[in-house]
């Protein structure tokens, strides 16, 4: 029951907090590059929006363009079940096997660059190809990152490797720390990787993908990937300061562990918008030296720990 | 019940199914063989699964006098693989009623069923033989027969493949022969239990040469790299019931031999042996998913991931003999669990993606994804189903493949903190491998089904294309909801798998496996299903679904044509790009004025080279080598007699010499 509790009180908070997290990194990007910058709580009203709208359907496609926003969304909504973001311990705790999040991530990915080929256009198929590559480049990074938190913490599940991780008494994780900073912005489309503000440009990846979709669809489909950087986020912040999560249903706890939930995705957020700001997007022919630093920084955490535990 | 007599009339069915084709008349027949066939193999099937359920752990089915007294043993590994073969069979037979007769113009029908059902014939004897001479007897009834299926349509093209094929394939079975007479010394065709106690008796030196025999043998028929190459050519030329015959089943014989002999036969295999059997399987796995991603014909994406697949299984076999020499027994359970989990996956998916290949190409009128695309909008339940065996053979969850790749990959992480520097180091490069192999797959399945089944048909063909039969598309559907249950399941069949005959090692129980992890792939699924729900329940109760309007895709005001659509070749050009070091493709844009005044104004025409490396850079040159050796030869083949009489006395003296 009390499993139940905190994965339902993780599960509303993820949720009504991911539209602000989008926005509020807009904001701090805006205030970086000189500009007023819109509310942080624009997202909400536009997804209400889009929710309104009329779709349109290209006469091209088939039943599976229909079936992308729905599995995009359930994949992401998935993991925010079994991942640790605000507290410890929750019902699907369990689930949070490593294995099964790299999988749902990459099911999450397959579909929708199946969503972007179907469009038909040269710019779905664009923004497919190259968000399959990245997903495909991505992945061994991702099991390698994994491997070297379950061998340092000795557990399988996200929930158990954020519990154990502490990076003081556990140097290893460090490297894969940092591979999981540049697989968090890999998988999020962001910069260096890809630029999320950009349209109609042949530099872009996942909006090329969604450019057929629309109305509720659409608001489907950028909530699923407002949620995966409010995920990503509180991964990486949970992962250096673990202490911050509630493990009791105690209010106490889960207020102290809800109030640094905002505090944390604040930071991040500007910590996000503070990169973007000063670094530029990189080729994309030049992603697989990016995506190959990611895998060997996660390898090299894991050939430190296995040294550290054999002295 | 006596489950023996329903495996004789298994096998009896299937010989008399051969028989039938042969003498029925032409153009008449075929159905009431295919319909025997796929009666017979589902009783094979059937027996087996009771046999499995049963918990015995070997049957002898029938002790003959027929070739030098070979018994036909059930044990619980053949059982598990007659079970494979039987079923994806049945299947096969099934869907060939209506496939064959599609294409009654361009075959022979009678012969090819007939060969169809030798074919199975051959792999059922293999896997019951008990002894060296019976296994090889049905191994070259299965590769014979098989080369003659392969250039079942009679074009050059197909008669080069089957040609190769069928010099490859007895290279390997020459191979295996040399393991078996090195093994039995003068007592020939004994049973493998007798190998295995003679096996004991000889010298470390001759133990790794036979190893090294048998690993080619075997990973020739497998398609390890570098023996390879004739797998993609030969499998796509054959019938698609053929390919998936092929595919799912006969590489799965290769494994079969192979287990049998390192784990029964042979004592335990050494480090070196065992790492030669990692890295043959980690190269085949890597340049398997590369092809496989690059690869523009549709049946020769399946065929290279089909040997990507065997890398993976071979892989966990390697890793479970080096981990046995390590002495880490209960780590090596599990990794022939793994092994064997998805080679049960693999027969699934893969006879699956074959069959369906061979409706798209029908649909087509070419293999080539270039032409296809625009499928799932006029098949949609066969594109659902092509959907769920595209997603298993990329080893997602919750279906088949990926929960083998889980117990492999839990089982490595799990244990590797308390190991020595050594297996550490194998084990990481493994786990890299594999990690960067799976990313990969997931990429070369999502361009099968992307650029085969998504947005607008790119040829008239397709766009005229209809849903395909029931008996065609039902077998489709089969392998596609048992690759979902073989995902759930998991748990379950690692239970059921217990190998007590291969006596050299301590008994392998699969269900190992389950001690250290939490596999539950029921609440996984529950999950995935109720978290699915709860997104359709809101997106219905936050919008209405009838606003909605069908119109064009967007593009820049012009109107939208196939022509603009992402090929497969494009779809895979990053990873073209990435792996130019190992491919070598050569590409080539020609730009031919059409305009004197403007150079701009050009047609242009892209090729593109897709080399086959081990092809050009090794068996070339061998090639090349024996046509060169046979030229000097020829010289001698002069018309003088005086040197043939000479050639007759030399060979004489040599021969004398050698023999006392």
């Amino acid at each position: 029951m009390n499993a139940i509790f905190l994965t339902l009180v993780q599960f509303i908070a993820i949720l009504s907090a991911a539209p602000f997290v989008v926005g509020l990194v807009r904001l701090f990007k805006a205030r970086l590059q000189g500009r007023h910058g819109a509310s942080p709580f624009l997202p909400y009203w536009t997804y209400a929006t889009l929710l309104k709208k009329q779709m349109v359907i290209s006469k091209s496609t088939s039943w599976v363009f229909r079936l992308v926003p729905f599995v995009v969304l359930a994949a992401t909504v998935f993991l925010v079940c079994v991942l640790p973001l605000v507290v410890f311990g929750g019902a699907f705790a369990n689930l949070g096997h490593f294995m099964i999040i790299s999988g749902v991530l990459a099911l999450s990915a397959a579909f929708l660059v199946m969503g972007g080929l179907e469009s038909a256009s040269a710019f779905g198929g664009m923004g497919a190809s190259r968000e399959m590559t990245l997903a495909a480049l991505v992945e061994p990074a991702m099991i390698a990152m994994f491997a070297t938190f379950a061998v340092v913490t000795g557990s399988f599940t996200v929930d158990g490797m954020v519990a154990g991780a502490n990076i003081l008494t556990l140097p290893a994780l460090i490297p894969a720390i940092g591979a999981l900073v540049m697989i968090a912005l890999a998988e999020n489309a962001r910069y260096p990787v890809d630029n999320p503000a950009t349209h109609l440009e042949l530099t872009m990846v996942h909006e090329a993908m969604v450019l057929e979709y629309s109305g509720p669809y659409l608001a489907m489909l950028e909530y699923a990937s407002a949620l995966k950087l409010t995920l990503f986020s509180l991964l990486i912040a949970n992962a250096l300061f673990p202490m911050t999560l509630a493990t009791t249903s105690s209010v106490a706890a889960i207020g102290l562990a809800l109030v640094w939930m905002v505090v944390k995705l604040i930071v991040v957020s500007f910590l996000l918008a503070l990169l973007e700001s000063t670094i530029a997007k990189m080729r994309f022919y030049r992603m697989q030296e990016y995506l190959t630093i990611a895998f060997f920084f996660a390898i090299a955490g894991l050939v430190f720990a296995l040294v550290h535990i054999s002295l | 019940m006596n489950l023996s007599l329903f495996i004789l009339l298994s096998l009896f069915g299937t010989i008399l199914s051969a028989l039938i084709a042969f003498i029925s008349a032409k153009g008449q027949g075929h159905r009431a063989v295919m319909i025997l066939l796929a009666l017979s193999t589902g009783v094979g099937a059937l027996s087996s699964a009771l046999f499995l359920l049963s918990g015995q752990t070997q049957l002898i089915v029938l002790q003959s006098a027929w070739l030098f007294g070979t018994p036909f043993v059930f044990t619980t590994l053949s059982a598990l693989f007659f079970f494979l073969l039987n079923t994806v069979a049945c299947l096969a037979s099934v869907y060939a009623i209506k496939y064959v007769e599609q294409y009654a113009e361009i075959y022979n029908v009678r012969i090819l069923d007939a060969l169809m059902a030798i074919f199975v014939f051959g792999m059922q004897g293999v896997l019951l033989s008990g002894t060296p001479f019976g296994f090889l007897f049905f191994w070259e009834v299965m590769s014979l027969s098989s080369f003659f299926l392969v250039m079942a349509d009679k074009e050059a093209a197909s008669v080069r493949s089957a040609l190769f094929y069928l010099i490859m394939t007895h290279l390997g079975a020459g191979a295996i022969l040399a393991g078996f007479m090195i093994l039995s010394g003068e007592s020939n065709f004994e049973s493998f239990t007798r190998l295995a106690v003679l096996a004991q008796n000889l010298p470390p030196a001759t133990l790794f040469g036979v190893f090294l025999l048998f690993l080619f043998g075997f990973g020739s028929k497998a398609g390890l790299v570098p023996f390879h190459v004739w797998l993609p050519e030969a499998h796509p030329q054959a019938p698609s019931h053929i390919s998936a015959l092929m595919s799912g089943v006969m590489l799965k014989m290769a494994l079969y031999g192979f287990l049998v002999m390192v784990f029964g036969v042979l004592p335990a295999a050494g480090t070196t042996a065992s790492l030669i059997v990692i890295a043959l399987g980690l190269l085949s796995a890597l340049y398997g998913v590369i092809y496989a991603v690059l690869e523009r014909d549709v049946k020769r994406v399946l065929a290279f991931s089909s040997i990507e697949n065997m890398g993976i299984i071979f892989t966990m076999v390697g890793v479970a003999m080096f981990t046995q020499a390590q002495g880490l027994s209960d780590f090596s359970h599990v990794a022939i669990g793994a092994a064997l989990l998805f080679a049960v996956a693999h027969a699934f998916f893969k006879s699956g993606l074959f069959l369906g290949a061979g409706v798209m190409v029908h649909a087509a009128h070419s293999r080539s994804l270039e032409v296809m695309g625009g499928i799932a909008k006029r098949m949609p339940a066969f594109s659902g189903a092509m959907l769920v065996l595209a997603l298993s053979a990329a080893a997602l969850p919750p279906f088949s493949a990926f929960m083998a790749e889980w117990v492999f990959i839990q089982n490595i992480v799990s244990n590797l903190a308390t190991m020595q520097p050594l297996v550490q180091g194998v084990l990481v490069l493994v786990l890299a491998m594999m990690a960067l192999v799976g990313g990969l797959a997931l990429f070369a399945m999502v361009k099968f089904f992307g650029i085969g089944f998504l947005a607008e048909p790119r040829s008239e063909h397709v766009a005229h294309a209809h849903a395909p039969e029931l008996t065609i598309s039902l077998p489709i559907y089969l392998l596609a909801a048992c690759s979902v249950a073989i995902g759930l399941c998991a748990p379950w069949i690692l239970k059921t798998m217990h190998f007590a005959e291969l006596t050299n090692t301590v008994q392998w129980h699969t269900d190992f496996a389950l001690t250290n992890t939490t596999l539950n792939p029921f609440a996984l699924f529950a999950l995935l299903l109720v978290v699915f729900g709860l997104v359709f329940i809101a997106r219905r109760a936050s919008s209405n679904i009838q606003n909605e309007r069908s119109y064009h895709t967007w593009d820049c005001g012009q109107p939208i044509t196939s022509g603009m659509e992402y090929t497969a070749t494009a779809f895979s050009a990053p990873i073209r790009f990435f792996s130019h070091m190992i491919t070598r493709t050569k590409k080539q844009v020609i730009a031919t004025p059409v305009l004197a005044t403007n150079k701009w104004i050009a047609s242009r025409t892209f090729s593109l080279g897709l080399r086959q490396i081990w092809y050009d850079g090794l068996y070339v040159p061998i090639q090349n080598t024996c046509l060169w050796i046979s030229t000097q030869v020829r010289k001698i083949q002069n018309g003088v007699i005086q040197f043939y009489i000479a050639l007759i006395f030399i060979a004489l003296v040599v021969t004398l010499t050698i023999a006392l």
